[in-house]
């Protein structure tokens, strides 16, 4: 991977689910480092160039949504994506202020993944409403 | 009917209604409304209302249910003295089924303006005014339409009055059963016991108490019956009212319950499930997605490696060298070493994550068929542990859950169904805080505490949650008591949980302060338990 392709960091504290992820993104044109907590996290996004951030949202201590949440005031250039399981569903007006580009279901699709994912990096961070 | 000559002379009728100040009340004008002509006298408390009784020339009292329950006690009184009968109104109230306020016989009761007219028209009409209410029970539209099964018997031991509903049960038509001794849906001779013979002869009253009646086909029938005696004007016995339903129905209906329960459990499980099931789902269907994509790249490997093998044994050194590098080209761009890496590694944690699908499919299966018929040696401990499990995915957002155990003896319990009861409590801990925090980005806790009690161990569940008032603390163990928003709870936890620990000869008790927390205090004995 070159030094400036895009940097892409996965938060899931289900290391069988970053592992599954790392094998449907290897192709594609960005770097993907995982973490499985959001203290991880934080520790990457302070110390390297991060362009999307893909959390899943039922964590340990905390939602997925106050982390990004928490992420777009500290770090608002980072794209940011929320991916949810079967019976989370999470009302759209708890979404919109956050700024998430996208709500990924799982079980996801491989191919819709990799097209949503290569969209937010090409739209660039939203601004939050 | 307004104006008509029958009803020239006006009738008189007391209406004791708290009211607004000085208008007249909803259900006064509701009588005017159905062209009623009487001279209606507002009274709006029992001293009133006990002055124009002793002017003396009221007919009937309408009682409007809005009335503070002392003063409608005391005027029901009052009426009762002066030999007048009663009609409550509780307009806007729904079907009505009342024959006693308190203690007080009532001639019929009304939940709509146009009710209230009809009964008020028929007890002028009957001349009941004036009459005892064992006598003019027959006569209102109410009882004739009431969906729930009565017979009024008179001081002389007739059947004075028979409803549908009570004649279906008994295997007859109302008017068929009208004048009979009581010994025709007693048997003869009547049996003293009764809880009807016993209202007639002593004035006992009896509720929810289950009995039988004699049906026309001369089968007994099993029924839930409550009665009591209506008294006569000079403090004698008028007659008793009884009204009943038919145990098999009633059975009928407590088997729905049950349903309901398992399904209430079932539903907590389904949520817990779903999220277990979520993580495993999304990565084996990856991983297969994935795995499907090497092989093909393997696939294109090996056309390669048979494009070589076909060059080298035809001895042609020079194709066999541009094949082996064309392979080796293909080899590096497919990176096939990793790949035949990671295709195990995919493998491998597919199989595991089946593999922690067939479990919750297992833990389910055991939910669903909690009644194995011998109790076991269960390990509360475990139990604990194996029922976190299946919910801790649904909460492990908001909560820091808490484990303290003590080393057990074994309990003799049926497993499942201790672990449905700690499902409940543990649900019930994560939906209290989730109540309180929100989404505010707070966390809760929930301390999950075993130890040896006398006799028995004892499990405690707290949280610091929302917490119960002083008022719901009372009713929490009341089926159907809920204070969640409809579809999220069904008020059926605690008071499954409640008959399953009794059941175990255990005990469950609750401590709670409102925005502190909640114990829940869950004892089972180590002994041989209660029956059950
Ligand atoms: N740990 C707790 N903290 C606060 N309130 C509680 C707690 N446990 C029970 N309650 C109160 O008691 C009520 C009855 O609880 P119960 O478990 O019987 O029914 P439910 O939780 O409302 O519905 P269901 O269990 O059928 O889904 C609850 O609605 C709630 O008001
Ligand atoms: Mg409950």
């Amino acid at each position: 991977m070159s030094a400036d392709s895009p940097l892409v960091l996965i938060v899931d504290d289900e290391p069988r689910i970053l592992s599954a992820l790392r094998r449907s993104l290897r192709r594609e044109p960005y770097e993907v480092i995982t973490v499985e907590s959001f203290r991880e996290a934080y520790h990457v996004l302070e110390s390297q160039p991060v362009t999307l951030l893909l959390s899943d949202y039922k964590m340990p201590g905390m939602t997925g949504l106050h982390f990004l949440a928490e992420v777009a005031r500290r770090h608002p250039a980072v794209v940011r994506l929320l991916i949810t399981g079967w019976m989370e569903s999470i009302p759209q007006q708890e979404i919109d202020p956050v700024g998430v580009w996208a709500v990924i279901d799982k079980p996801w699709d491989d191919a819709e993944l990799k097209d949503t994912l290569r969209g937010a990096l090409k739209a660039g961070p939203p601004v939050p409403a | 009917m307004s104006g008509s000559s029958e009803h020239a002379a006006v009738a008189r009728v007391l209406l004791a209604s708290p009211g607004t100040q000085g208008g007249i009340p909803d259900c006064g004008r509701a009588l005017q409304g159905h062209g009623l002509a009487l001279s209606l006298e507002v009274v709006r408390d029992a001293p009133a209302c006990a002055r124009a009784l002793a002017a003396g020339d009221s007919q009937l009292l309408v009682l409007d249910a809005g009335c503070a329950s002392d003063e409608a006690g005391e005027m029901l009184g009052l009426a009762q003295e002066a030999g007048l009968a009663v009609v409550v109104a509780a307009l806007g109230s729904g079907p009505l089924e009342l024959a006693y306020w308190g203690s007080q016989p009532v001639a019929a009761c009304a939940s709509t303006g146009a009710e209230l007219a009809a009964a008020v028209r028929d007890l002028l009409d009957s001349g009941g005014a004036a009459e005892i209410p064992g006598s003019v029970l027959p006569s209102t539209a109410i009882l004739r339409g009431l969906n729930v099964a009565l017979l009024a018997i008179d001081a002389a031991g007739r059947i004075s009055h028979c409803n549908e509903p009570a004649a279906r049960i008994l295997g007859t038509r109302a008017e068929a059963l009208q004048g009979l001794p009581l010994a025709s849906c007693l048997g003869s001779p009547v049996p003293e016991a009764h809880p009807v013979a016993q209202s007639l002869s002593r004035g006992d009253s009896f509720e929810g108490y289950e009995t039988t009646l004699l049906r026309a086909d001369g089968r007994n029938i099993a029924v839930g019956l409550s009665c009591a005696p209506i008294p006569g004007p000079g403090g004698d016995r008028a007659g008793v009212v009884a009204v009943f339903n038919e145990l098999r129905e009633a059975r009928r209906m407590r088997g729905d319950v049950l349903q309901r329960e398992k399904m209430a459990s079932i539903g907590q499980l389904a949520a817990g499930v779903a999220h277990e099931i979520n993580n495993p789902m999304g990565f084996i269907h990856a991983n297969l997605a994935q795995t499907a994509e090497y092989a093909s790249e393997l696939r294109q490997i090996w056309s390669r490696v048979e494009a070589l093998q076909k060059v080298a044994l035809a001895g042609d050194p020079v194709q066999s060298r541009v094949a082996a590098q064309e392979l080796a080209a293909a080899a590096e761009e497919v990176d096939v070493s990793f790949v035949l890496g990671d295709l195990a590694k995919a493998i491998r944690e597919s199989q595991e994550g089946s593999e922690r699908i067939r479990h919750i499919v297992q833990d389910l299966r055991d939910f669903s068929h909690p009644d194995s018929s011998e109790r076991e040696a269960a390990d509360v401990n475990q139990c604990l542990d194996s029922t976190a499990n299946i919910v801790w995915p649904m909460m492990k957002h908001l909560v820091v859950l808490q484990k303290n155990y003590a080393d057990l003896p074994p309990v003799p319990a049926y497993p499942m169904q201790i672990k449905q009861v700690l499902m409940n409590l543990l649900v019930n801990a994560y939906q209290a805080i989730e109540q309180r925090v929100g989404r505010s980005g707070e966390m809760g806790t929930i301390e999950v505490e075993t130890r040896v009690a006398p006799e028995g161990v004892e499990i405690r569940v707290s949280d610091d949650g929302v917490g119960i008032s002083e008022e719901h603390l009372q009713r929490i163990f009341d089926p159907f008591f809920t204070t969640k928003r409809v579809g999220s709870g069904m008020g059926l936890g605690l008071s499954t949980s409640f008959k399953i620990v009794e059941r175990h000869g255990g005990t469950l008790s609750v401590e709670s302060e409102e925005n502190v927390g909640t114990t829940m205090r869950l004892f089972l004995p180590t002994g041989p338990a209660a029956p059950g």
